[in-house]
């Protein structure tokens, strides 16, 4: 208790730093929000554009197909928001052995690498996210309870789990390799699949994003409950049981990674 | 020339070493990067179904599936990390050891990426023309490679390459205003990416719109030489298009030159 006490106080600490920092550069703050949230509107003028084409993709609506995608935008913002720094770990501090400082201070290295830094870009994403919900909600007939409401508030913080753990378990492969970003940035890419609906896409391709590295359960799973109520079961449950599997499988591989860990570099 | 040649051959030496030495990293961005022409296909796939019809817009789907791939493939090849570059030496200075030197400043970036496209070229080329073009045989039946129209496509490129190498140069000295490159870079990729048609055929824009792009420097990048491997450009239309291209090289070209002179003399390195 004692212990998550101080890592909370520590988390604090980072992240007031992480404020005064972004204070310090406030342009370029703005343009990182802006950069994200443009990128995702001309995905949207994508799917605008498609729709007017079609009538529906294959039975999903256009208001149902952009909840989906705005649904998917909320965990991997999260986890944008509080974990971005593990992208560094692959790309440079093992390779220039910068590793170094977090295994000599005294708090855990995999936390204080978490936390470090607050990447403040993934509000544009968190913002999209957000507006695109609200817009299309009402348009859908949704039936609402609370346990409903409970279960989505509850899947949101597993959803954010998956992109974490995922990022975890490929950023520790930098220990043996030295350099591992790009590895991160393929598994990475397959959230892309995820944030339509798995309908479209193949028995392979379905497996894949489901079992195997399983982003669709970061957002089409779980919108697919909030749309049609269905098998809350494996729609959420199933969120919640891979993502904590996730997570001790890359923690696993993260502490190998450290113990084989060897400083680089001069 | 022989002695230019020995200036510059060094560079595109380290440049291939560097390309080398990363493979294993680069290998698996052009892989995490294939995801995405997958996720692309299965929607144009059920876009297809769900419209009805063998063609949208002037494009069948093995159509589209080429257009795909051809547009990651193209992006690839053209790609050019000029922005970054500059900007990054702007920031720490180091850019005042590259203006000491007797040697044109854009030419050893261009010589050292092109000793890293090398690599791109070799391993992506084949595989991709290949893969794309059994698909193509197998949906329509026959035969469709055209080996003339695959040349043309790689002079385009060529010209395709030199617009965004030196857009970059002149994107790069943005530093100048905005410190945050990584987040101005992210901005200029998305709108790049969309008005060079990489997200969308422009045939399915709107009119206006069409016309439109086509003449911005964007449509010269991507759009033109993948339109040129597909065959929609013939006789007048190829030449005016491949000649637009030349004119965007040389715009860019000039412009980098003019703002190099006015930004060395405006630059001010903090510390050394």
């Amino acid at each position: 208790m004692k212990n998550i006490k101080r890592m909370l106080r520590m988390h604090r600490i980072f992240v007031s730093q992480e404020i005064k920092r972004m204070m310090e550069y406030k342009g370029d703050f703005i343009v990182g929000i802006i950069g994200f949230l443009l990128g995702q509107f001309f995905n949207l003028l994508f799917l605008w554009i498609i729709f007017s084409q079609i009538p529906s993709l294959v039975g999903w609506t256009l208001e149902q197909v952009i909840f989906i995608y705005g649904f998917s935008l909320i965990p991997k913002g999260l986890d944008h928001l509080l974990f971005d720094n593990l992208w560094s770990i692959g790309h440079f501090t093992v390779r220039k052995g910068d590793f170094d400082k977090y295994l000599t201070r005294p708090i855990n290295p995999l936390f204080h690498v978490m936390v470090e830094k607050l990447q403040i870009d993934a509000l544009g994403e968190l913002i999209m996210g957000i507006a695109l919900i609200c817009v299309t909600l009402p348009t859908l007939a949704i039936e609402w309870s609370v346990v409903k409401i409970i279960l989505i508030l509850l899947v949101i913080p597993f959803a954010t789990l998956i992109y974490t753990a995922i990022k975890i378990a490929t950023a520790a492969i930098a220990f043996w390799t030295k350099r591992s970003g790009n590895i991160t940035y393929m598994f990475y890419m397959v959230n892309d699949f995820a944030k339509y609906p798995v309908t479209i896409y193949n028995n392979f391709v379905k497996a894949v994003i489901t079992y195997i590295i399983p982003f669709a359960f970061t957002a089409f799973y779980p919108a697919n409950y909030i749309l049609t109520g269905e098998n809350p079961l494996f729609n959420i449950g199933l969120t919640v049981v891979i993502s904590l599997v996730l997570l001790v499988i890359s923690v696993l591989i993260w502490n190998r990674g450290i113990k084989a860990y060897e400083s680089a570099g001069s | 020339m022989k002695r230019k040649l020995r200036i510059y051959f060094p560079f595109i030496n380290a440049g291939l070493q560097e390309a080398t030495t990363y493979r294993a990293n680069w290998f698996f961005m052009i892989l995490g990067n294939v995801l995405g022409c997958f996720v692309s296909y299965f929607i144009w796939n059920a876009v297809f179904l769900s419209g009805g019809n063998d063609t949208m817009n002037g494009f069948t789907m093995p159509q589209m599936v080429v257009y795909i791939f051809l547009m990651f493939l193209t992006s690839t090849l053209i790609s050019s990390g000029g922005t970054y570059d500059i900007g990054e030496e702007i920031r720490d200075g180091s850019i005042s050891m590259r203006m000491i030197k007797p040697i044109s400043y854009n030419s050893t970036f261009l010589f050292q990426e092109l000793g890293n496209k090398i690599m791109t070229v070799c391993i992506l080329i084949i595989p991709l023309v290949l893969g794309v073009e059994i698909c193509r045989t197998i949906f329509t039946g026959e035969i469709q490679f055209n080996i003339i129209g695959f040349l043309l496509y790689i002079i385009s490129c060529v010209f395709a390459y030199l617009i965004n190498f030196f857009f970059n140069i002149c994107f790069g000295f943005i530093a100048f205003v905005i410190k945050y490159l990584w987040g101005a870079n992210m901005m200029k990729n998305c709108i790049v990416g969309f008005l060079s048609g990489t997200m969308i055929p422009f045939t399915f824009l709107p009119d206006f719109l069409e016309k439109l792009f086509l003449f911005l420097p964007f449509a010269s990048l991507n759009y033109t030489p993948v339109m040129i491997y597909m065959g929609m450009y013939s006789g007048t239309e190829l030449l005016f298009y491949m000649g637009l291209q030349l004119f965007w090289v040389l715009v860019f070209w000039g412009l980098s030159k003019l703002l190099w002179r006015v930004a060395t003399k405006h630059l001010c390195v903090q510390g050394g």
